[in-house]
């Protein structure tokens, strides 16, 4: 049976335009939904493997460090590296993902689909971030959480440090996926410079311990307020004023979309 | 609200330079009024993509207007009016073939309900029910050409544009996907298309204007450009405008390379 046969059977397309005008919540939601599905179909890489690195990173560092460092800030060393190590996952699993999901749409060019759409700029940008948020964001809590045992002091403090946070890598992934041009961009961005700089951050210890100028320089890294503010939800308490942690972590976070959404008003490096 | 007596696409001055300098349209006017099937032919490198991407906000163009049934292109308004089936197949690779329509519908803004069922309709039309639940990156080309078509007319757009969409297509297909074209031109529906199957584009198309180096450099029904350049197919008229145009082509094409 030919195209022409079978259409015959189905109701008269196009000039009758059926449908009413483009809901831009709708969207939206399909942009979204359609990042869930992505992170859903690669979950070993989006989500098993930032918790199995973090489950390590908890156990050798717990085993090892813990037996000799007792207590950090009044707490057990194991306990305290948790809210840190959370965060390093999250930071990462919300970049890697975005930006990767970017690049690979810029190269194969099925971005054109959102691009030609009836969808503004920044529901495209909402769009791409909300996807990796809620699945990421969402996944590692409910999975990562249970794991550790670790008690939440703070939950809305801890809740408002995880969004802002997630939201900031998944801005910063969306950018380095428009300006990329390999992988080899996203995977030196990641490497050289989010991984030290978390590294940095006081995931593993409190900047108190430092010697100066290290702890002074410590002062200048943008994560190490990130992690504080995520450790004060978790454990009520933290290396500097929260207000500041909270503030420094949400200016970023402003910058970031600020930036992303420049990009798809522009089209700039989306479009030639 | 789109009136009949509105041109389908309204192209005024449209100029676009890339950033490495080369110029892919030099200030081209073209007017496709509705309901007509219009050819687009041209050498690579003449400005036929650069003009389709343009019309879709796939590019930020340099200058000019674009007007799509009365609104100007990158209104949401006319987004919605417009399909089009790329020259490359650019399917999300994560996507099944199902999702893949069901998704684009969603970007459109339909309805889940409206979505769903008008994929149901694209997959019969195009014969795609075996492959529905395959993943895009696992078909064929021929299967990946009938899905581009299917995402492109999903949402039902007045203004289909066609970028050589039967390149690498088996006969069999070709012929059936014309068919398919012609029927939904018979229902209204613009048709913009590009081609190098000269016979296909003069079979088809009411209207055809010939591109080079970014301007229009002719535009007739095929019977008149025959007339008029004393030729008895189509391709004679190419031969003739594009031999005449072809050393500025070769030059934009050198300077791009």
């Amino acid at each position: 049976m030919s195209a022409a046969d079978r259409t015959a059977a189905t109701p008269p397309p196009a000039a009758a335009q059926r449908y009413p005008g483009p809901d831009p919540a709708r969207s939206m939601r399909a942009l979204v939904l359609r990042e869930c599905r992505r992170v859903t179909r690669l979950w070993t890489q989006t989500i098993l493997a930032p918790v199995v690195s973090s489950a390590l990173f908890i156990l050798v560092f717990g085993l090892s460090l813990g037996s000799r460092i007792k207590e950090i800030n009044g707490f057990d060393y194991d306990v305290f590296i948790v809210p840190g190590l959370i965060a390093m996952a999250m930071a990462q699993a919300a970049f890697s993902n975005n930006s990767s999901s970017l690049l690979q749409a810029r190269n194969d060019r099925y971005i054109n689909d959102v691009l030609a759409s009836p969808m503004q700029p920044w529901r495209m940008n909402l769009g791409y971030m909300l996807g990796g948020v809620l699945t990421i964001g969402v996944s590692l809590v409910v999975i990562a959480l249970p794991l550790t045992g670790v008690p939440i002091e703070r939950p809305i403090h801890l809740i408002g440090a995880a969004l802002l946070l997630v939201v900031l890598f998944s801005a910063l992934g969306v950018v380095v996926g428009i300006y990329a041009q390999s992988f080899d961009h996203h995977s030196f961005i990641n490497n050289i410079l989010i991984l030290p700089l978390t590294f940095l951050g006081g995931v593993f210890y409190s900047i108190e311990i430092l010697p100066s100028p290290w702890q002074e320089l410590s002062h200048a890294n943008p994560i190490f307020y990130m992690v504080d503010a995520i450790r004060y939800g978790f454990l009520g308490a933290s290396d500097v004023n929260v207000g500041l942690a909270f503030g420094f972590t949400a200016l970023v976070a402003v910058a970031m979309v600020a930036w992303a959404q420049w990009l798809f008003q522009t089209g700039r490096k989306l479009k030639p | 609200m789109v009136r009949e007596s509105t041109p389908a696409l309204t192209i005024a001055g449209l100029s676009k330079t890339y950033d490495d300098g080369t110029v892919g349209l030099d200030g081209l006017d073209l007017d496709v009024p509705a309901g007509e099937f219009f050819g687009l032919l041209g050498p690579n490198g003449a400005g036929k993509t650069t003009l389709i991407n343009s019309v879709c906000n796939l590019i930020r163009t340099s200058g000019g207007r674009i007007d799509v049934f009365g609104f100007g292109h990158e209104t949401m308004e006319a987004r919605r009016l417009v399909g089009v089936a790329e020259q490359d197949p650019n399917l999300d690779r994560f996507l099944t073939v199902r999702e893949s329509l069901v998704y684009h519908g969603g970007y459109f803004g339909m309805s889940n309900g409206d979505a769903d069922r008008r994929a149901d309709e694209m997959i019969d039309v195009f014969d795609l029910r075996a492959k529905a639940d395959v993943r895009t990156s696992k078909l064929s080309g021929g299967m990946k050409r009938r899905l581009l078509l299917a995402r492109a007319l999903l949402h039902e757009p007045l203004l289909v544009i066609l970028d050589e969409p039967t390149a690498g297509v088996d006969i069999e297909l070709r012929h059936d996907l014309w068919n398919y074209i012609r029927l939904l031109h018979e229902q209204g529906t613009t048709i913009l298309l590009t081609t190098h199957y000269l016979e296909e584009a003069e079979s088809l198309c009411e209207d055809i204007a010939l591109i080079s180096a970014g301007r229009i450099i002719a535009r007739d029904t095929p019977a008149e450009l025959k007339r008029r350049y004393d030729a008895t197919t189509l391709e004679e008229v190419y031969l003739q405008t594009v031999s005449t145009s072809l050393p500025t082509v070769m030059a934009a094409e050198e300077e791009r390379s």
